[in-house]
């Protein structure tokens, strides 16, 4: 049978390509290599399937890819994969359009000209390699190993520790990971001594309260809360559960909630604190909890007898509904409600994240939702929050550090303020890339990037500008963008349906699980596993860096790990009738569940199903959940004031003579006292006149724009607005009248960083004095269905951070509209 | 006519011999939770309180039986599971040859898994053993034997037995000079040690056994050369007890209970006879024990007279008429009785339309024991043979 590439086209394309089809025509939405196309013409026509994860969004889903004479032409949800149970989000479905894609890198590249200026030539790997090893062993040489930066993005798991034990090895103390979600464990530690992110029990639960958690889109893994949230919504019907979400927009989450409270951007922790006001006056919180398992809730005094305020007496007179209601804009009358239902429907759970802590004052506001948590008692109840257990296998051995690296990864990190004064949080763009700029503490000479900031981050000109500046920057990702770009070297990784990884314990997912990344097909293009090409530089650098590495390849890595779960003896490779309580019915009375006769049949079945799982939760100690300085959940946070001591003592190391006072100021704290160390809301310095609030959110079809190469998901990038492949403006309908501007009507969004322009859509979801633009588009590069589209709102938002944790303050920045004509 | 019957009756005395090992031992009984998740007998079913409450729970200590108990167990209640089906609207499941099986092996494999274990009696077990004779635990106890600390990881209570075993012969001895009483073991005495002990690992480490492996066992008893004095069948064996007489319905530690209770006879014979000390390793006494369990399953011989009789007064003869005159098929022709599973998963398939037959002719539903399911089979084995 003869099958043109237009029918093959038209074979993997599916539903897919025939959506995109309709914009586009059908030849520019795939490219696929000739050698597929023979394989196609030539075989049987035998259908197969193969199980992997997908590598698309850091959700960690199995999916099964159908294969036509070993091509894959098709996938779907794994239904035995325990976090998407068969769901798949529709980035997903558009998984053969990055396989496919035209614009993809195909070998390794050199640039040739400027800066920018997209001339590059095809090299061999080897050169490329030799080229980069020979500058790093140069650098070890002359004891400047510390002058090369890692800036990786999402990295979890064996590749993070992959690329952490690269750079130890090697002898530098700078890998940093730019991806927000890395980095918002900071008021976890504070309050649980911990940075685990804790699963909620959505199923057995009656109330859920959400701070901004848009845990159906932007969470860390929106299908597994989607699948939660469907068995929540069923039985909610029976036992009268209800869903509350807060918010300044209505998102997707808000929109599947029983009651939408609008609220003032980057004053939910000031609302939550107004609920605790209410659970503490009318005694609808957990005595027991609070007095075994809490500290700081009552004043208090320290061993030299000094008083210090607690969290009651902070809460019950700074944060009285109507001051509250001053603030928040959320009437007196809903707090008392929604404090009444959260302590006399129980069991509640109460959620922050995304649109809640996206501000200056993130830290504390996630510090006092979470509190409420403590206040009902939540921790390890069901119904209530769980932290789950850390994998009992282990992974890899040591690294050696020889006299070079020891030294090497003594040196300040690139991304802390030298002036003797570091802020709590690891990594900033800003101090970073002033760092660079400044040369301080020390010239970069290499640069390895993964990822895209240039696109993602706040402060991107600046950036730009850093980038530049370094003698050597090389990018691993497997299409040029607009960091790249800035790049001597690309060389391009596998796509994931091409190459080996493992997503393992995604946070906030309610179970152990390792789930294997397999290659459905071979690689289509000359690309490498950046995991591979760290191991061949290594090898190349030898000495204790090569011996870092202690297997062939990165496959290898994995199959070790997989090798220590199958003789943990936990859990269960994924398959059908492996249910949880199945699970915990063979570990009470000591026995696994899988009859594995070796490891090459449990590699093999793990191969076939997708993953492994264990869902046993060993009950804990209070002691074990948190691990403060009081072995309590802390209202008052010792481990802040402790962070905050040694910065001064540091200060005064260098001689400083700053207070904490001052240090605080610096901090740009407005609170003094005891306060500091105590959940409360900071207000928003917004520095700007303009009237409106600029908030940004993220789709589940382009989460952090790097989907936007993906023509379907361009196809049905708001689908939701009914707006495809074109950003959009959200604004209130009464501000849009008072402007004359009218749906689809074209409008400036300025703010003191910049001006972009977007097509209006009146929205009653988001409230008054704000507007809305959702992001992933307004790419300047990164391939045919990316550049050119929409616009991108973080190029005029205000390089504003989270005062502590140094996350990106989204929803900081003020802006006017006005009608384009 | 006389030479007829005496063939007959000939053929009546061998046959049993012919149903030997019709039920393949299975490698994997937990393979029959797959089926009863998929086929959604747990939602009404539980297994230890994991499941529907609508039917009984399956793993309250309870043994059911052998194949054909657990059948007609199993058919003695399709009337009762049917309504069921149709009042909760769940689509009635059929089964293949395999998932029969599976599903009844797994029923039957439930008590051989065990109870979980209580961590304040292992705590008094302890103490009244004498166990800190010579074990240490939390500083307490003796230093003759290994810290108990360093196995509390091993989690299965099977492994504590098969530690106990190995070094059975230097402990026996142990216990013999220090004057102290031989400790024996029943019920759940070790599975209540294994979850006190448990208590003092540190960490996350938990190392488990896989549930036994009837084949292996099989392949290990001869290998261990305990078919050397225990035979597993009714032949007489030359020195020990013949399995055949010990109470063998039991969960897995009581079985090694029994096996650890009579080390010490079973030490001095063998010292007298210089034979060395079998030793296990791995999921060695796991797959013994479930192999020795496992000889419960597979039922004894029917009897075709009584079978064909049985046929006959249950009424089953009147729609499975000889000749296909009656409303279902003459089972005589089918040729479809190679194996009791065969005729179960026949059975329970063809329900629904039996019992739509029965319910119009206003009769009751066959009822039938164990013995008339093992007679059934063995006069529809015959006649089918003779066919």
């Amino acid at each position: 049978m003869e099958i043109s590439r237009r029918d093959f086209i038209k074979l993997v394309g599916g539903v897919s390509g025939a959506i995109a089809a309709g914009s586009y025509g059908l030849n520019q939405i795939i490219d696929i290599p000739e050698k597929l196309v023979e394989k196609l013409k030539n075989g049987h026509r035998i259908e197969s399937w193969k199980s992997t994860i997908c590598g698309l969004c850091p959700g960690g889903c199995g999916i099964r890819v159908r294969l036509i004479n070993d091509v894959p032409v098709g996938l779907k949800g794994n239904q035995y994969y325990p976090i998407n149970q068969g769901g798949m989000c529709p980035t997903g479905h558009a998984a053969l359009q990055q396989l496919y894609n035209p614009d993809r890198v195909k070998g390794p590249l050199k640039r040739i000209g400027l800066q920018k200026s997209g001339k590059w030539k095809s090299i061999s790997w080897d050169d490329a390699l030799s080229t980069i090893s020979k500058k790093l062993i140069e650098l070890r040489k002359d004891g400047k190993s510390h002058q090369t930066v890692f800036l990786g993005y999402d990295e979890h798991g064996l590749m993070k520790e992959h690329i952490s034990r690269f750079m130890k090895a090697y002898g530098s103390p700078n890998y940093f990971q730019t991806s927000h979600a890395q980095n918002n464990s900071i008021p976890f530690i504070f309050t649980q001594g911990h940075g685990l992110r804790p699963t909620y029990d959505i199923l057995n639960t009656k109330l859920i309260l959400s701070f901004g958690a848009n845990f159906l889109e932007e969470g860390f893994s929106p299908i597994y809360y989607t699948k939660l949230f469907s068995h929540f919504k069923e039985a909610a019907k029976e036992r009268e559960a209800k869903f509350i979400y807060i918010d300044s927009r209505m998102s997707l989450s808000g929109a599947n909630a029983d009651r939408w409270i609008p609220i003032m951007p980057g004053t939910f922790g000031a609302l939550a604190l107004g609920i605790a006001f209410v659970l503490i006056r009318e005694e609808l919180f957990d005595k027991e909890f609070i007095k075994n398992h809490s500290f700081g809730f009552e004043d208090w005094k320290d061993n030299s007898g000094n008083k210090h305020l607690g969290f009651k007496n902070l809460v019950l007179s700074d944060y009285y509904p109507e001051k509250v209601s001053s603030i928040t804009n959320v009437p007196s009358k809903t707090i008392l409600e929604i404090a009444r239902d959260l302590g006399n429907i129980r069991p509640s759970l109460v959620l922050g994240d995304q649109g809640a802590v996206n501000n200056t004052n993130g830290t504390y506001t996630q510090m006092a939702i979470h509190s409420l948590n403590a206040l009902l008692g939540n921790f390890e109840k069901e119904g209530g929050l769980y932290f789950i257990d850390k994998p009992s296998y282990d992974k890899f051995p040591p690294v050696k550090e020889d006299s070079i690296a020891k030294i090497g990864n003594q040196r300040i990190p690139v991304s802390k303020l030298t002036d003797g004064f570091s802020p709590i949080f690891d990594f900033s763009f800003e101090i970073f890339t002033k760092n660079i700029l400044s040369d301080q503490p020390y010239p970069i000479e290499v640069l390895f990037i993964k990822g895209n900031p240039l696109f993602q981050s706040l402060y991107q000109h600046e950036l730009a500008e850093a980038i530049k500046k370094i003698p050597l920057v090389i990018s691993f990702d497997s299409f040029i963008n607009e960091t790249n770009e800035y790049a001597n070297y690309i060389l391009p990784d596998h796509t994931f349906l091409e190459k080996w990884d493992e997503s393992s314990n995604i946070p906030t997912v309610g179970f152990n699980h390792f789930g294997i990344q397999q290659p459905v097909v071979e690689p289509l293009f000359d690309t490498r596993h950046t995991g591979d090409v760290l191991i061949d530089i290594a090898k190349r650098i030898n000495g204790t860096v090569a011996l870092a590495f202690p297997f062939e390849s990165y496959k290898d890595e994995i199959h070790n790990v997989v090798e220590n779960i199958y003789k943990s003896g936990e859990g269960a490779i994924a398959s059908e009738g492996v249910e949880g309580v199945w699970l915990e019915y063979l570990q009470q009375r000591g026995w696994q569940i899988g009859r594995y006769a070796s490891l090459d049949e449990f590699w093999n079945l793990l191969l076939e199903k997708g993953g492994w799982w264990n869902p046993i939760k060993k009950k804990k100690l209070s002691s074990e959940i948190f691990k403060t300085p009081s072995g309590k959940f802390e209202f008052y946070s010792q481990i802040l004031k402790d962070k905050l001591d040694s910065l001064n003592k540091n200060a005064e190391k260098n001689k400083s003579t700053k207070e904490t006072e001052s240090l605080l100021v610096k901090l740009n704290f407005s609170a003094k006292g005891d306060t500091i160390f105590l959940p409360h809301h900071e207000n928003v310095l917004y520095e700007d006149n303009f009237p409106l609030i600029l908030i940004t959110y993220q789709l589940l079809t382009n989460r952090n724009g790097e989907s936007s190469n993906l023509p379907l998901m361009q196809e049905m990038f708001g689908y939701t607005m009914r707006q495809y492949w074109d950003s959009w403006v959200e604004i209130n309908p009464v501000i849009a009248a008072e402007k004359g501007i009218t749906d689809g009507n074209w409008v400036w969004i300025e703010s003191s960083v910049g001006t972009i322009k977007a097509r209006a859509k009146l929205f009653p979801g988001i409230i008054p004095s704000a507007v809305g633009i959702p992001f992933g588009l307004g790419h300047t590069s990164y391939g045919r269905y990316a550049k050119g589209f929409g616009v991108n709102p973080t190029s005029i938002i205000k390089n504003h951070y989270d005062l502590i944790s140094g996350l990106p303050a989204l929803h900081a920045t003020k802006v006017k509209i006005s009608l384009a004509t | 006519m006389r030479d007829i019957r005496y063939i007959t009756f000939i053929f009546y005395l061998i046959i049993p011999n012919l149903f030997a090992q019709e039920i393949k031992l299975p490698s994997n009984p937990l393979a029959g939770q797959i089926v009863f998740e998929v086929k959604k007998c747990i939602e009404c079913h539980a297994i230890s309180g994991f499941g529907g409450n609508i039917g009984p729970d399956l793993s309250r200590k309870y043994y059911y039986g052998s194949f054909l108990e657990l059948a007609s167990i199993i058919w003695n209640h399709i009337p009762q599971m049917d309504r069921k089906y149709r009042l909760l609207k769940v689509e009635r499941p059929n089964f293949t040859e395999e998932e029969m099986l599976n599903l009844i092996g797994f029923i039957y494999y439930l008590r051989y898994l065990g109870e979980p274990g209580s961590v304040s009696e292992g705590k008094k077990l302890l103490e009244t053993k004498g166990c800190l004779n010579c074990h240490q635990i939390k500083g307490q106890g003796k230093k003759v034997g290994p810290d108990f600390k360093k196995i509390a990881e091993y989690t299965s209570p099977i492994y504590m037995v098969q530690a106990m075993w190995n070094h059975g012969p230097i402990m026996q001895e142990r216990i013999k000079k220090m004057g102290m009483k031989y400790p024996t073991l029943s019920g759940k005495d070790i599975v209540n040690i294994t979850v006190y002990l448990r208590q003092f690992t540190g960490g996350n480490t938990a190392i488990r056994m896989s549930a036994g492996n009837p084949v292996n066992g099989k392949i290990l008893f001869k290998e261990k050369k305990c078919i050397n004095c225990h035979s597993p069948k009714s032949e007489t064996s030359n020195v020990g007890v013949k399995l055949t007489g010990i109470d063998l319905k039991k969960s897995v530690v009581e079985i090694a209970g029994l096996m650890w209770n009579h080390s010490p006879l079973m030490l001095e014979y063998m010292k007298v006879k210089s034979i060395s000390w079998p030793s296990f390793t791995k999921n060695e006494m796991a797959d013994i024990i479930a192999y020795l369990y496992f000889l419960g399953f597979e039922d004894e011989p029917g009897d075709p007279i009584k079978g064909e009789s049985i046929f006959e007064q249950k009424g089953c003869i009147r729609c499975h008429e000889s000749g296909g005159k009656g409303e279902a098929p003459d089972l005589t022709v089918m040729k479809k009785f190679g194996s009791p599973i065969r005729m179960i998963q026949l059975m329970w398939n063809h329900a629904p339309k039996m019992e739509d037959l029965i319910l119009s002719l206003n009769e009751e539903w066959p009822r039938l024991t164990k013995t008339e399911m093992q007679d059934i089979y063995a006069y529809l084995k015959k006649v089918t043979i003779n066919k």
